[in-house]
């Protein structure tokens, strides 16, 4: 199945979006946490403070579903 | 002047004597703005003995150079004098929109001098400036008199307020605007008060010249089509800061009661989701600003009046929160409310709270001092009470009102060690014990523990959680280009999260000023400011400076007893190699003083002067000062 991850900040260069300036992509297997997609890109878990699919925050154990747009975001201090 | 007001305003508080000069052009240059403003003529114009709440000391307002511009969320505002908390340099910088407003009337600076000698504001209305008389307002809380100074004035008035504990002189005071905006760290609430100026407030209907309107125009357009639809907008929009509770559970660097430790059990119930489920009214955004990170909330508890709030925000959450024991939403949304309207920092309120609820568990304080009543983790009545009394300077209020080094002092009984300050100045809602460099950029920040001079939580995490070893390069970095953004005054966000690099600002500056400008020389202009501050510190404090660069016991020694940081702490040895690593990557001497070189290359030998007569330059460096302070590690935004 295909989901697209999308970020930008920290999170940008380890994503190495293909799609767009922020989007990649991904190829995966249905059951497949966010876990196992995120280490098996090589992008380290302790730098994704959280996931958000379709308005809502998820933990990194979410299993996402085939064409599900899913953004992460690094963590980060207030303005 | 291109980019700027035009006009340094003067206000004899005492005389009622007002002054109009025109902006020095190479002024602006050279310090752009709040920060730099303040650095600079705190520096030339306060006696090195002035008392902070003294007549002496002045009280500076002051936007920067983006202020009231198309720059993504220019929408700042400095605050600075000598700081009641820590003796040395104070900058505190506020959202909202009174910068811009000030701008558009046409003013860069307001330099508040002397004492008023009754209750006092400000009116400015364009060209019309008048000292009015604040008798019917003095003792409102802050968002109380906002309320009733827009029914008196007019809706398009900007106003600035202090609330009761800035009237008393509570040490960590701040200054509120826009119902919930601050300029809430250094006691720059308690310098107002002082003053006996209780209020601000501004009209502006003029506009800012700018050099090349059209490629300005254009930028910010790339700028706002190419973020409106960035991915990371979404959930800034609807959460805001208070989003990163959760992760800072799960790393170990959140606060919990009194930084005991660094997991809090319950953080569910104080978590961004919670805020946004319960207690979320609207969001809310600062002038020029569309990410909206502000949030507007309601809290209900039984038994006490709804009440309603900008926030909680991260910091909120950590320390009137975490650090003070509470696990339900409504009571952080209505201690941030309490201490909004009293006019405490909420910062340094919770920190200090949290404080004395852990001197209340060690029998340090009792219910003897506290008029009755109890002070017990997470009860929000005690909370309330506590803060009342603080506020006014009542009982043990007196002693807290002096915030956590300054009450450490006065109890004594070993306190000092779990006091979460450096020079004065509480923590920010982060524990250190496995992030030091964290703890580094608390400890050696010119105004104390703050984030924003440097948040190097996730440059420990790139480096290395384990080791010492190249976090004083990354803090310094990260100590000039943070508080750049206080000194052009715009909001770090669009820059650490929405892909606005610092470049583009500076390409801004270009566009408004005319000046050909770049982001090295801007990094040069805040890495001077930095090391202005520290000297003027130094002249005020003395030395060796290193005796001031120094962090609670409780990070150096006690392991995190619970949690995913659990035995973590940071060691003597780490600390003090990261201290040397430090100020030798900065061009000082091991005891913390800038050496004349440094300061040289920063156009400041008058400087480098002064610290020779009162003995307090640095030792001349053998191989002379490294080249680059600071970059070899130039970490992306954050």
């Amino acid at each position: 199945m295909i989901i697209y991850l999308r970020s930008g900040g920290k999170l940008h260069d380890l994503l190495k979006p293909d799609v767009d300036q922020y989007t990649r992509r991904v190829e995966t297997h249905e059951g497949a946490t966010l876990v196992e997609i995120l280490g098996e890109l090589g992008i380290p878990l302790v730098m994704v403070a959280f996931a958000f699919v379709d308005g809502k925050v998820r933990k990194l154990d979410y299993v996402p579903t085939d064409g599900d747009v899913i953004t992460i975001q690094s963590p980060v201090a207030g303005g | 002047m291109n980019g700027f007001g035009g006009t340094i305003l003067r206000i004899n508080l005492e005389t009622g004597e007002i002054k109009r000069t025109p902006t020095p052009e190479k002024f602006a240059r050279e310090w752009m703005g709040a920060r730099g403003f303040v650095a600079k003529t705190i520096y030339d114009e306060v006696p090195r003995d002035a008392d902070p709440l003294g007549p002496e000391n002045i009280l500076i307002m002051a936007p920067g150079v983006l202020t009231g511009t198309f720059a993504p969320a220019g929408s700042k505002i400095g605050f600075g004098c000598i700081s009641p908390a820590t003796n040395g340099h104070a900058d505190s910088n506020m959202g909202g929109h009174l910068g811009a407003e000030m701008k558009y009337a046409g003013y860069d600076m307001v330099v508040f001098e002397r004492i008023s000698p009754e209750p006092a504001y400000l009116y400015i209305d364009d060209d019309t400036i008048e000292i009015r008389s604040a008798g019917d307002y003095w003792g409102m809380g802050s968002l109380d008199l906002e309320k009733r100074m827009k029914d008196d004035l007019g809706e398009d008035f900007q106003i600035a307020t202090i609330g009761p504990a800035g009237e008393n002189g509570v040490v960590y005071s701040c200054i509120t605007h826009d119902f919930g905006r601050q300029a809430g760290r250094c006691g720059v609430g308690a310098v107002m008060g002082s003053k006996k100026l209780k209020a601000i407030a501004i009209r502006g209907t003029k506009s800012i010249p700018v050099h090349d309107l059209p490629a300005l125009t254009k930028s910010t357009y790339d700028i706002i089509q190419r973020t409106k639809t960035h991915p990371l907008m979404e959930p800034w929009q609807k959460y805001g800061t208070a989003l990163f509770v959760g992760w800072s559970n799960e790393h170990g660097c959140f606060p919990s009661r009194n930084f005991q430790t660094t997991y809090h059990e319950g953080w569910e119930g104080i978590s961004g989701e919670k805020l946004a489920e319960e207690i979320l009214v609207t969001h809310k955004a600062c002038f020029g600003c569309w990410i909206n990170c502000g949030k507007y909330s309601r809290a209900r508890i039984p038994g006490k009046p709804d009440i309603y709030v900008e926030g909680p925000e991260y910091e909120t959450i950590a320390l009137c929160g975490g650090s003070c024991g509470m696990t339900n939403i409504h009571d952080v949304a209505y201690a941030n409310y309490l201490c909004d309207n009293l006019g405490l920092d909420t910062m340094s309120g919770g920190n200090t709270v949290g404080f004395a609820m852990e001197c209340y568990e060690k029998g340090i304080i009792t219910k003897d001092d506290l008029e009755g009543h109890e002070l017990r983790w997470g009860n929000i009545d005690d909370f309330e009470n506590l803060v009342r009394m603080i506020a006014d300077r009542r009982g043990i209020g007196e002693v807290l009102s002096y915030g956590t080094k300054g009450a450490a002092e006065r109890l004594g009984r070993g306190t000092l060690a779990f006091a979460h300050q450096a020079k004065g100045m509480e923590f920010s809602g982060y524990d250190t014990r496995w992030y030091s460099a964290q703890l580094l950029s608390y400890c050696t920040s010119d105004i104390g523990a703050h984030h924003n001079r440097s948040w190097a939580i996730t440059a420990d995490i790139e480096i290395g959680q384990d080791t010492p070893e190249g976090k004083a390069e990354v803090v310094i970095y990260l100590q000039h280009i943070r508080p750049l953004f206080d000194t052009w005054c715009c909001c770090r966000l669009f820059w650490g999260e929405v892909d606005v690099t610092a470049e583009e600002h500076v390409d801004t500056i270009g566009y408004l000023t005319g000046w050909d400008v770049t982001f090295e020389e801007c990094m040069q202009i805040s890495e001077k400011i930095w090391n202005l501050t520290r000297s003027h510190y130094l002249e005020r404090n003395g030395g060796p400076g290193r005796q001031f660069d120094v962090a609670p016991a409780r990070q150096l020694e006690e392991k995190v007893p619970s949690g995913p940081a659990k035995g973590q702490r940071v060691g003597v040895e780490n600390f003090e190699f990261m201290l040397d690593d430090y100020y030798h990557n900065r061009g000082w001497d091991k005891n913390g003083h800038p050496t004349r070189e440094v300061l040289e290359i920063l156009g400041l030998p008058h400087v480098a002067d002064n610290l020779e007569k009162v003995g307090l330059l640095g030792e001349p460096f053998v191989d002379g000062v490294p080249k680059v302070r600071g970059k070899r590690l130039k970490p992306k935004a954050m």
